[in-house]
């Protein structure tokens, strides 16, 4: 095949898994279907499912699929798909990051559409750097920390931080912007703006979500996300070469792949053109030997050899190959941190001593300690929560739990006849559960409980009942009775007060969302009764 | 920004809806059959009341709701040729049909079908959900019988709620739901259910799901905010769904447990009278509702629906 060809299948490769990556993340989202057969349903129990497989991407990785094994020792599903990938890189090399990878192919983008340097410049900078290390003692750091039983990979795993990039920064931030534009619009006085502003809206509604969607840390998110695009600019896939973990999995599997790089020193003029077209910093150039396991299979350098010096060629050359320049600091730094950050991340108290009221996990989730060994904080979970319930914590899990799930109710709720989230899950951390299950079973996520002296009938104040006619479980959790208070000027007033009980009630938090005050609620959810932890038992 | 003229923007709005189908959830009925206008449309009339029983099993809910309009004269007496109809059903709750929490598919199906055999050239359904919109026109049924009919199921989002005076006792300046005030008529078809503070929700307290802002304030003072709204929105006419009824645990129950079937629709242009007769289906007294009391003293209709036009259809 030729170089021109080889390039261009791998742009269209590249394109076509971005494009399937971007769409499978706008599908992540509750079925747009609305008009269910409710004649062939009596109990509102249908399961929800997804038309897509959304969760395709992370069951391609493989570094979510062996943190999970080593760490959970769970098979996770679609487990093969990243044995595939690995299986393809012991063959051909890094070609997962050269061809499929989506967060490659954005700093792809970012680092080639407009260079920010010139030739001799760009050549230095594609020259071989210590740097590259890093990104295995990253590996190996997420890997220790796994078999320790603390899974951090998410954290630096490229899909996982794509799809949490996109889901909670990029979409909401495009989309909250397109709202406000759009309500301006739709507010105006000219006529044909106003059909403008409304048409539009409800065009990308179905997309970027029907109200402005809010995450916790989302900015934060969005700034590290431009900050690594921003970092193209020194060195073009810095991303790659120097951070992910992923690559520096793949990179361990590349030894013995049969692609080779054929550099016929005879012909090189030494223009220097392959080194400065190289995006993974690989040497390519003849005279020097190939870096097989930085090799983003790009064959940039293949096209623009002008001499036609180098070839890439099938063959078996087991024994010739070079492996990974990892270092041994590397690899050992790696390992020591990845021994300690478990230990050091349970000194907060969070596992063992203390439970933090506003850790509520979504419906199905696993036991604390499990549910930290497969969780990928990929924030999937998130982006389908229907009601924007689903944030990333701060500190409520603790530091190791960073950016893990938890339902806050002041933005969403846990909507009692859906199971979307464990339905998406990539690595079961939270179960796949059926409605009846949920309903039935019950499964609670945690327990309400009235601040008195808050709540509107309890102070005197005035009557409100909302929290009761919203409490979904039947029969209800928070029922009213009468209380006769003295008004200030001593007169007699009757009014009813909620209570709750908490043999029905599971937490689904939308009294909380709905609670006339606002700010701090005069009903809030706490994770104390939740059914999936056994030391945060409420009742006996 | 001026939100309290809302004479801009409601002509604007009215255009949109006449131009955009893209704004609402659903398609568009293309092509409906014109219906011959009865005699007595464009006379004064005098208010009336129609109840609707369906007297043994099997009996069709449809034909039940198109007799009951024909009793009261047939759906061109409260629909001409060319408008546009929204229908305030209550779909509040993601609740299947049986549990009583929502309004009867089957009734919204067949008054949408009587409104566009009457001429209407585009009909809405319209309510402001109090859960996640697209839960409740999927499992309310409300989303189907959208595709069935081709009628428009409007989506609540935020920037369709517009400030606008009210005008009543209690409620000054509040966002309604401006699909509801844009329409040439405007049909009520509450479910009849129990209600832990207003005691029953009928088609007055309906009201509360076509506005928006922080409406939970409005329990505050339940009974002057649901007169308020009623005095508000005028709807042409109140069609109250008590096909099933739900009797305790209200208004979003969730239990077969607390419905009782009743098998029977009432309709009058007089929302206070609707709704007294539908607290007989529960045993109260219409008395024993404080927005019917409310109502009747500010001379929104009459609590006595014996003194209306009174008719029985029976099927």
């Amino acid at each position: 095949m030729k170089a021109r060809h080889l390039v261009w299948l791998r742009r269209i490769s590249q394109s076509f898994f971005l494009l399937l990556f971007l769409f499978l993340l706008v599908e992540s989202r509750l079925p747009q279907e609305i008009s269910l057969k409710y004649s062939l349903v009596t109990s509102g129990q249908q399961n929800l499912t997804l038309d897509y497989p959304v969760g395709f991407f992370f069951h391609m990785d493989p570094l979510v699929g062996l943190s999970s094994l080593i760490s959970g020792h769970r098979f996770i599903n679609g487990i093969l798909w990243g044995a595939g990938v690995l299986l393809l890189t012991l063959l051909l090399g890094r070609v997962f990051c050269g061809f499929i990878c989506p967060f490659g192919t954005i700093h792809h983008l970012a680092g080639s559409l407009k260079p920010s340097l010139k030739g001799p410049e760009m050549r230095k900078a594609n020259e071989k750097s210590p740097g590259r290390r890093i990104k295995y003692f990253v590996l190996f750091t997420l890997l220790t920390g796994s078999l320790l039983g603390l899974n951090l990979s998410g954290l630096m795993d490229p899909i996982s931080f794509f799809f949490r990039s996109m889901a909670l920064a990029i979409l909401p931030g495009t989309g909250a912007a397109m709202h406000s534009l759009f309500q301006t619009m739709a507010d105006s006085h000219i006529r044909s703006l106003n059909l403008l502003g409304y048409g539009a809206e409800a065009l990308v509604s179905p997309v970027f979500g029907y109200e402005p969607q809010a995450y916790q840390t989302g900015w934060f998110i969005g700034a590290l996300f431009l900050f690594l695009l921003f970092l193209n600019r020194i060195r073009p896939r810095f991303w790659c070469r120097f951070l992910c973990p992923l690559g520096a999995l793949l990179g361990l599997f590349s030894r013995f792949s049969l692609l080779r790089l054929d550099k016929a020193e005879e012909k090189c003029t030494g223009c220097g053109r392959c080194t400065r077209h190289c995006q993974g910093a690989a040497t390519p150039v003849p005279g020097q030997e190939w870096d097989r396991a930085e090799c983003l299979a790009c064959f940039n350098c293949f096209q623009v050899c002008p001499e036609n010096a180098l070839a890439f060629r099938l063959g078996w050359s087991f024994g010739r190959n070079r492996g990974p320049d990892m270092g041994r600091r590397a690899v050992l730094g790696g390992i020591f941190a990845g021994l300690s950050i478990p230990f050091l991340g349970r000194l907060g108290g969070e596992r063992d001593k203390v439970s933090n009221a506003g850790l509520i996990r979504p419906p199905g989730a696993l036991e604390e300690k499990e549910f930290l060994t497969v969780c990928q904080r990929c924030g999937l979970c998130m982006k389908v929560c229907p009601t924007n319930a689903i944030n990333p914590t701060v500190g409520e899990a603790g530091v190791s739990g960073f950016w893990t799930p938890r339902l806050i109710m002041g933005l969403g709720y846990c909507e009692y006849t859906c199971t979307l989230c464990g339905s998406v899950c990539p690595t079961g951390a939270i179960r796949k559960i059926s409605v009846k299950e949920k309903i039935e079973r019950p499964i609670r996520i945690g327990s309400a409980y009235v601040e008195r002296g808050r709540c509107l009938p309890w102070s005197g104040n005035a009557p409100c009942i909302v929290c009761e006619e919203h409490c979904p479980t039947s029969p209800k959790a928070i029922y009213l009775r009468k209380a006769d208070l003295e008004t200030r000027e001593g007169k007699k007033r009757e009014l009813q007060v909620p209570f709750v009980d908490l043999k029905r009630c599971v937490g689904c938090g939308i009294c909380e969302n709905k609670c006339p005050v606002k700010g701090r609620p005069a009903i809030c959810v706490i994770a104390a009764g939740e059914s999936r932890s056994l030391k945060n038992r409420l009742l006996l | 920004m001026c939100f309290h003229d809302p004479i801009d923007r409601r002509e604007a709005v009215k255009k949109i809806f006449g131009l955009a189908g893209s704004v609402v959830l659903g398609t568009v009925f293309a092509g409906p059959l014109g219906f011959p206008k009865p005699a007595m449309a464009g006379l004064k009339r005098s208010r009336f009341l129609v109840e609707g029983t369906g007297m043994h099993d099997g009996y069709s809910v449809k034909k039940l709701v198109e007799q009951v309009f024909d009793a009261a004269g047939g759906p061109g007496r409260f629909i001409s040729k060319g408008d546009v109809v929204a229908i305030k059903p209550n779909i509040s709750w993601a609740r299947v049909p049986v549990l009583a929490a929502t309004t009867n598919p089957e009734v919204l199906k067949a008054v949408i079908e009587l409104c566009q055999a009457a001429g209407a050239k585009r009909v809405r359904i319209v309510d402001h959900t109090i859960q996640d919109p697209r839960r409740c026109f999927a499992i309310t049924g409300a989303g189907l019988v959208a595709k069935q009919t081709g009628a428009d199921l409007v989506y609540p989002r935020s920037s369709l709620m517009k400030d606008m005076k009210i005008r009543g006792n209690r409620l000054d300046v509040w966002p309604v739901f401006i699909p509801l005030v844009e329409a040439d008529k405007l049909i009520n078809i509450p479910v009849a259910k129990h209600h832990s503070l207003s005691m029953l929700t009928l088609g007055m307290k309906n009201w509360i799901g076509g506005v928006g802002g922080g409406r939970w304030s409005l329990h505050q003072d339940i009974n002057e905010s649901i007169v308020d709204l009623t005095q508000f929105f005028k709807p042409t006419v109140t069609l109250i769904d008590a096909v099933r009824i739900m009797t305790r645990n209200g208004p979003s129950g969730g239990s077969e447990a607390y419905v009782v079937k009743k098998n029977t629709l009432i309709l009058s242009d007089d929302p206070v009278a609707a709704d007294a007769r539908a607290a007989l289906l529960f045993g109260k007294r219409p008395g024993d509702l404080g927005f019917v009391r409310l109502g009747e003293k500010r001379g929104l209709g009459t609590s006595d629906f014996q003194s209306l036009d009174l008719k029985r259809v029976s099927l």
